[in-house]
């Protein structure tokens, strides 16, 4: 009874489309169309070889390719009850097996022509026999198992495995279409995220369970202008983007028009009001969501309506991250567990049923980062937050973007905020370091070639305390994108000096 | 003043050595990001900004995807300044 959950919401419903759908498309890779059909053939030559190994254990390393054989690969673990951990394909050997060997992976799946990986450890997927059909299941194992396992960055420089169970992410998908989408076969979904980041997650889901088409943006390409000839070219109706994305199509938003666009959805970062709007007229038709939430609570569990004609909730310039979604809850919490009232800031914390049972072997963060209140486990997210009397949750900033200086408290996002509002559409990353006295100053990086900041600096003065306005000011022409399409705020504290 | 295509190499030379870093990088047609060391997607966009701030126009958002080699990005420059052949 309890656990169906996976099959339920994930497995059956996707074994009727791959029934119901055979010959339309599920995926566009490199410009080749595959149909379902096509998709169950692999997804049948993986599991049978899958079979045919006695593997050990229930967590395979999943080499992050962008074809065909990669995406079957994941259905075929999770028919025979396995979990996958992502292995980015640009992040050195080291780093994979040292993931590899946290999570004790006896298998590796691998599409590449040649695998860089220990021959005994590898299965190639690419070019194997069709035996037999291979798409059955029986529906036995626990909704406790691991559907994925992702690693994340820890500040402290060892990455932490984030365990997804089948349970989670469920929920997250149950939640997903709570909210209201309607999805059919018609669909033309956009897929522009590297596997071992958990937004790949919806953007290949979603759509595999309405029978859609996934419309995969490969490895090794702009992608901003490679998503944009998607959308335009085979007329996407539905894409997520982190913002970041927006942020490097700005200065063409006066060529982009994408009328098929039904829903326009972000998540991964702060959400700018302004390019939003500027962005709602290139999509004319769509309806455009913000969402929020960590890889912790299962891809996101926050929704916010961008509202075209009308007001807009946001604070500091960043819309709202709105309401939690269904089946999870949200509150802010002070440093004493308390929570919070209306207005009044505090530390974001996240329950319900998307939420992971934890990092991988990582005792010491789990007790960081969780806590039991009246018999309910939340997660502190570090985002510090406040909800208005809507309801509506507004992100002020991350904790540890809270920088004391002169001993006053200081927000870099408040200071990006005006930087921004002077400099229109540049990018700017405000940030504290430490001068050859050890005094804590302000630095602000902007997205451009150089000019003389001090027009900026007389409007910084009038709006922020003197003690805030930076004293330093570097240019960089573009700002560097990490591996997930987000701004790159860790390079760019590496140029100052 | 028009610009004889072998101006334009010579100044796309140019921008690339300083682009990517590498003083004795020479051009062909065929040459591709897996050809040079640092040509990734920060660099692209920065080669771009370069190639733009030089010869002094805009590209489209659809021409970047036009840009796989060498080649078409001269050819793409050429019809950005109107080259007329002689």
């Amino acid at each position: 009874m309890i656990n169906k959950v996976f099959s339920d919401e994930i497995i059956f419903p996707f074994l009727d489309i791959l029934k119901q759908f055979p010959d339309r498309n599920a995926f566009c890779i490199k410009e080749e169309f595959y149909t379902y059909r096509q998709f169950a053939e692999h997804i049948s030559k993986i599991r049978f070889t899958l079979k045919q190994r006695k593997i050990t254990g229930n967590i395979v390393g999943l080499v992050a390719n962008d074809d065909i054989e990669t995406y079957a690969s994941i259905f075929s673990l999770w028919l025979e009850g396995m979990c996958y951990v992502p292995l980015n394909i640009d992040q050195q050997l080291e780093r994979s097996m040292d993931i590899v060997v946290q999570v004790e992976a006896n298998l590796i799946l691998d599409s590449s022509a040649e695998t860089c990986y220990p021959g005994d450890l590898v299965v190639q997927t690419k070019d194997l026999p069709f035996i037999e059909d291979c798409v059955g299941f029986d529906g036995t194992f626990s909704d406790e198992e691991l559907s994925y396992i992702l690693f994340t960055s820890g500040s402290t420089g060892k990455p932490k495995g984030v365990a997804i169970t089948r349970r989670n992410i469920s929920a997250f998908i149950k939640s997903f279409f709570d909210i209201g989408y309607v999805l059919t076969e018609e669909d033309r979904v956009l897929q522009c995220f590297d596997l071992s980041f958990d937004l790949s997650v919806v953007s290949y889901l979603v759509p595999l369970l309405k029978g859609a088409c996934v419309y995969i943006v490969p490895n090794k390409q702009v992608k901003y202008s490679y998503i944009y000839g998607l959308m335009d070219d085979h007329k996407l109706t539905v894409a997520l983007l982190v913002p970041s994305t927006l942020q490097c199509l700005r200065p063409y938003f006066g060529e982009i028009e994408i009328p098929s666009m039904r829903y326009s959805l972000f998540c991964g970062e702060a959400l700018p009001l302004d390019i939003t709007s500027d962005w709602a007229k290139c999509v004319p038709s769509a309806t455009i969501d913000n969402f929020y939430g960590p890889t912790e609570d299962t891809i996101f569990c926050s929704h916010y309506r961008y509202n075209r004609n009308g007001h807009n909730k946001h604070f500091n310039g960043v819309i709202s991250i709105g309401k939690p979604m269904t089946g999870g809850d949200m509150k802010i919490f002070d440093e004493n567990f308390n929570e919070s009232y209306v207005g009044e800031l505090g530390e974001l914390c996240l329950s319900g049923n998307q939420l992971t049972p934890g990092y991988l072997n990582n005792d010491k963060k789990n007790q960081d980062v969780f806590f039991i209140k009246d018999n309910v486990r939340w997660y502190k997210t570090g985002d510090k937050c406040f909800v208005d009397s809507g309801g509506d949750f507004l992100i002020s900033g991350r904790l540890d973007n809270q920088v004391k200086i002169q001993g006053y408290r200081v927000e870099l996002g408040e200071i990006e905020y005006h930087a921004k509002e002077f400099l229109k559409d540049r990018n700017v990353v405000a940030i504290a370091f430490n001068n050859q006295a050890n005094l804590t100053e302000m630095a602000l990086i902007i997205e451009s070639g150089n000019f003389d900041p001090n027009n900026l600096i007389i409007y910084l003065r009038s709006k922020l305390p003197s003690y805030v306005v930076p004293t330093k000011f570097l240019f960089v022409p573009i700002f560097p994108l990490n591996n997930n399409g987000k701004t790159d705020r860790n390079q760019l504290k590496r140029l100052i000096k | 003043m028009i610009m004889q295509k072998k101006e334009i190499i010579q100044t796309l030379t140019l921008i690339f050595r300083g682009t990517f870093g590498q003083p004795t990088l020479d051009l062909r047609d065929d040459l591709t990001a897996n050809d040079v060391e640092n040509w990734d997607s920060l660099t692209h966009m920065l080669l771009i900004t370069n190639i733009e701030n030089q010869f002094g126009f805009k590209f489209k958002l659809k021409d970047l995807n036009k840009m796989k080699q060498v080649g078409d990005m001269i050819t793409l420059i050429e019809s950005k300044l109107d080259i007329h052949p002689l």
